[in-house]
């Protein structure tokens, strides 16, 4: 599985490197557990973004969850697609990614698939 | 903590693969795999069932079982007749709940109060201390009993299913209740639901047939949804739940009662309650409400805030809890939000498409400002952002079943286009519609309105003419012998053929009196029911007068006609029943094995335990004759003193040998409308057989004077004339056409069924006695049906039967044939019509082989076609709009 490549943050985002930018998008494990998303508060373009902060915040239609930055760094692209269809979320979380960070400086400790499969068990 | 409780369903939730949560001391599915939108969707649109069997049920048993309930919750408990039940709210001493509940009366002898999961051990704790003095036990019974909601437009079907065709509930109303056979196991199943469905059922079981009862229910087409769906449904039906519109509020006080909008229906009044908790608060609470109400905010301060709807209209969610502001001033808290799915519909009106298509909206309500107006924009602050909202109306609509429909705030009806050009191009538009209008409907289109005939020519032609212009009045004056005196000149004429008319239709009637100046059926009846209250008020003059109760009618959902309902006519002259706090109208029953039938025997004994001073014959959807000797008979055995009317709006042109005799039969007073089935243009009449020594004379010297000047000054002069013409050719052509008609009903009735349609009413007589025939066609099918039968030139009304909701469930078709029966069809034409009307309802093109059948039958029947009065006619018609 493509994911298998992507590293994970203990707040749930995956992080993959592509086109010379970090990609950040939420876990299946994270979708599974927020429920339907409907709804999705995003950075601009531009906005700086600092690793273990939140940079935006996802609503299921229960509760909403912070989405902590993985990496400090400027946003370059936000994924607009996702302000009208937020359940992409659910249907395709590792397909669907929600920001594209640029000028990375930081980066916190990141899990490997494999890892991170076996740290969500220990949180389930 | 101690151990969370579970429902009899929780292992079925389970293996279902429920996401399982802690609601007040219960393990309940929040939601199951397919998630909360689809759960609330899958309701909306087909049928969603819920586990709601942690609720509170409470048997109240003893004598003095309503007496208590009368002083410890908010309803008039009095009113809870057997089958029936209520939604009411348990009164702190304070004027806040203590809870909301519902009262269910299954049997005779005991009463079921279901309260919320949370509060059960405080609500027992609160009630059983009140039950002292009172000869009255109160038994928590939830273990025993479990129950689903069965929710959406699906959900009768499904019970149905279960129930072998059995109807669910005794009427098909919210509130109404049953005990019925699911195959073979017993339920008790009650139109109440927490969804805002227009159809949905709880069904209460014994806890050992529930987990059967759930399965049978997926197995049928049901989805589980959880509590999280639960709530949103709720959210968008705007009802309350305790804990967030009710109990302790944002601003950490209890909120009054009437903050809460069902309030209104909750919370009664009534002299039966006696002295219940918290009456003089709720009063006070009450009106300050009623101020509110009327934009007088001086008593705000005992209703400082009121729950409303409110719906986001910038990006983001709603939330419980955040805070509303009007620029710097706070003005309330969001109570219960967040985004909510719905179905887009496309198009406008009845021919609105619900599509695949999902949007979301962030709605909720709000513990906002009494002084707080529909339509005001506020401010929400959603984590630190201010975001636009607004107050809705409401977020859905009940109205239209077998939908709940969402309203999406701020759409726009499409506005018609208005033709372009000046007023001569305006001009010329309008009259070369008409005229394609008046081809098509008078030379293409099988017409089968039964509330339509077309008047001949000459009727026509005469309405038309000059009288159509001028002005009349005219009263009887008792200072020359009861001669009309007339308060307009130039009227000779008028006099004379009024005159004329009045008695034609004596003699068409068999009556004593009749009164013409009425211009529709609506008017007779309002003017009857008018008369019937002065006459009953005529010896005191120096209070306010008495409505009429009680009144016995048909039912509208059984085809009672809406102008003898208290939403029609009645609605001025009608007395609130105190027991009951709703109309003292009580309805015919009907036969079990016909309900288009009235049950003579039972209506007997109604009308004893009633005793109604006013019974309305008739009916809009009518198949059979009415009772009215066998009534006139018990009544008069029986020394009941009341007044038969006999509203025949449809059936006025049948009167006689071939449908029925009214006044023969004993009806002292017949209204009508004189163009359904009798040939005149569209007017209204009243007959009465009352004769000059009679007391109730007076009652029809009171009928006159509520015509004029009660109803009308001038009386719509030029359809008079045609109504003269129109009598005369219905006095002359009566014996033939009325034969012809109600033969044709049971010619086409007989060919419909033929062709495979299921046409309603007994077959043994030919399925109709009268002009109509109702078919029916598939719950909720009725409208799309009669459409596409219009789109073929083949008109017909779509009608609700009497075990369906409302005008948009309606399932069925209504036909009449008065108006094809003076254009010629007869037994092979009905035959033929049947047919078409088949292939059409198959999905058939049929329009051009009805425009050409249609074409053979131009010629206008039971009415003078001697040449002498072509002549005359084409004469006068000549001089016209010269």
């Amino acid at each position: 599985m493509e994911h298998l490549n992507y590293q994970f943050s203990r707040d749930h985002e995956w992080v993959k490197e592509e086109d010379g930018l970090t990609w950040i998008g939420i876990s299946d494990f994270a979708q599974n557990a927020l429920g339907d998303v409907v709804f999705i508060n995003m950075p601009e373009v531009g906005d700086e973004v600092t690793a273990g902060d939140p940079f935006g915040d996802v609503e299921s239609v229960k509760a909403v969850s912070d989405l902590v930055s993985p990496v400090t760094g400027t946003v370059a692209e936000i994924n607009e697609e996702l302000l009208d269809s937020p359940e992409l979320l659910n249907s395709a979380p590792y397909e669907t990614w929600i920001i594209k960070v640029e000028n990375v400086t930081e980066t916190e400790e990141l899990l490997s698939a494999a890892a991170y499969e076996e740290f969500c068990e220990t949180e389930a | 903590m101690s151990e969370l409780k579970r429902t009899q369903l929780y292992d079925v939730h389970v293996a279902a693969g429920a996401t399982m949560v802690d609601f007040g001391g219960w393990e309940m599915p929040v939601q199951y795999p397919e998630g909360i939108v689809s759960e609330h969707l899958y309701t909306r649109h087909a049928c969603g069932i819920f586990d709601v069997s942690h609720m509170g049920r409470i048997l109240v048993e003893g004598k003095d079982r309503f007496a208590f309930l009368q002083h410890v919750v908010t309803s008039n408990v009095g009113a809870l007749e057997l089958n029936r039940s209520q939604y009411c709210i348990i009164q702190a001493p304070d004027g806040s709940a203590v809870d909301d509940a519902y009262l269910y009366c299954f049997e005779e002898d005991n009463l079921w109060l279901v309260i919320n999961a949370a509060n059960i051990d405080k609500d027992l704790a609160y009630l059983t201390p009140l039950l002292a003095g009172y000869d009255c036990k109160l038994t928590n019974i939830s273990a025993e009993w479990a129950c689903i909601a069965v929710q959406g437009p699906k959900s009768k079907d499904i019970l149905t299913e279960l129930s072998g065709g059995e109807p669910l509930t005794v009427e098909p109303i919210k509130n109404r209740l049953n005990i019925v056979k699911l195959e073979g196991r017993t339920a008790r199943i009650a139109r109440t639901g927490y969804t805002g469905e227009p159809l949905g059922f709880e069904v209460f079981v014994k806890s050992e047939d529930v987990v059967w009862l759930w399965n049978r229910l997926v197995e049928l087409g049901a989805k589980p949804a959880g509590l999280g769906a639960r709530d949103t449904l709720r959210m968008e039906a705007g009802l309350p739940l305790y804990g967030h519109e009710m109990g302790v509020g944002p601003d950490g006080k209890n909120m009054p009662i009437f903050a809460v909008p069902l309030a209104r229906f909750a919370v009664s009044f009534s002299p039966q309650k006696g002295d219940f908790v918290a009456k003089d608060i709720l009063a006070k609470q009450r009106a300050a409400f009623v101020k509110i109400m009327n934009r007088d905010f001086s008593a705000i301060e005992d209703l400082p805030y009121r729950i409303m709807p409110i719906t986001l209209l910038d990006r983001g969610v709603i939330r419980a809890g955040m805070e509303i502001y009007k620029g710097d001033k706070q003005v309330g808290w969001i109570t219960s939000g967040t985004m909510i799915p719905y179905y887009i519909a496309e198009g406008e009106g009845l021919e609105s498409v619900i599509t695949d298509a999902v949007a979301k909206r962030s709605i909720g309500m709000c513990y906002i400002a009494s002084d707080t107006l529909v339509d005001d924009i506020v401010e929400v602050d959603v984590r630190g952002r201010r975001l636009k909202a607004v107050i809705p109306e409401s977020h859905l609509s009940l109205e239209a079943p077998p939908f709940a429909r969402p309203l999406i705030y701020g759409t726009e009806l499409k506005k018609l286009e208005a033709p372009v050009g000046d007023g001569l191009a305006k001009a010329l538009t309008l009259i070369a519609k008409a005229e394609r209008n008046h081809l098509w409907r008078q030379t293409e289109c099988i017409n089968l309105i039964p509330s339509e005939n077309t008047p001949s020519r000459a009727v026509q032609i005469l309405s038309g003419s000059d009288p159509n212009f001028r002005y009349a009045e005219h009263r009887k004056t008792k200072a020359f012998y009861d001669k009309d005196i007339f308060y307009y000149q130039g009227t000779k004429f008028i006099d004379e053929t009024e005159q004329l008319l009045v008695e034609e239709m004596k003699k068409y009637f068999g009556c004593s009196e009749v009164e013409t100046r009425v211009t529709s059926g609506q008017m007779a009846n309002t003017a009857v029911f008018s008369s019937l209250m002065d006459f009953k008020n005529r010896l005191d003059r120096k209070n306010d007068p008495k409505r009429l109760g009680y009144v016995m009618n048909n039912h509208i959902i059984r085809g009672g006609h809406l102008s003898a309902q208290p939403m029609g006519a009645l609605h001025d002259f009608i007395a609130i029943d105190p027991k009951t706090e709703q109309n003292a109208v009580v309805n015919f029953p009907v036969l079990k094995d016909n309900i288009y039938k009235i049950d003579v025997e039972e209506t007997k004994k109604l009308i004893d335990q009633y005793r109604p001073e006013f019974i309305i014959f008739g009916k809009s959807m009518v198949l059979h004759r009415e009772p009215v000797a066998a009534i006139r008979q018990f009544v008069d055995e029986q020394k009941i003193p009341t007044t038969i009317m006999y509203d025949m709006a449809h059936v006025l042109g049948i009167i006689g040998p071939s449908f029925q005799d009214p006044f023969a039969e004993g009806a002292e007073i017949v209204t009508g409308s004189t163009h359904k089935s009798f040939f005149g243009p569209q007017r209204g009449v009243i007959a009465v057989n009352y004769k000059e020594d009679e007391l109730k004379y007076e009652l029809w010297k009171t009928i006159e004077r509520r015509v004029f000047p009660g109803s009308v000054s001038n009386h719509h002069l030029g359809t008079q004339l045609g109504m003269l013409m129109a009598a005369y050719e219905m006095n002359t052509f009566r014996k033939e056409y009325q034969a012809a008609v109600v033969n044709g009903a049971k010619c086409l009735a007989k060919a419909l069924a033929d062709e495979g349609l299921a046409v309603e009413g007994d077959p043994a007589i030919g399925y109709t006695e009268t002009h109509q025939v109702v078919v029916s066609v598939g719950y909720g099918q009725g409208s799309e049906v009669a459409e596409r039968l219009e789109q073929n030139n083949i008109i017909v009304n779509y009608q609700a039967t009497p075990d369906e909701e409302g005008f948009t469930a309606s399932g069925a078709l209504r036909m009449g044939v008065s108006e094809m029966v003076r254009f010629g069809f007869g037994e092979a034409e009905f035959k033929k019509t049947a047919a078409l009307i088949a292939a059409c309802i198959r999905g058939e093109d049929v329009k051009e082989e009805v425009k050409k059948f249609r074409s053979e039958y131009q010629t206008m029947h039971y009415c003078f076609d001697d040449k002498t009065v072509e002549n005359a006619l084409d004469h006068l018609a000549g001089i016209m709009g010269r």
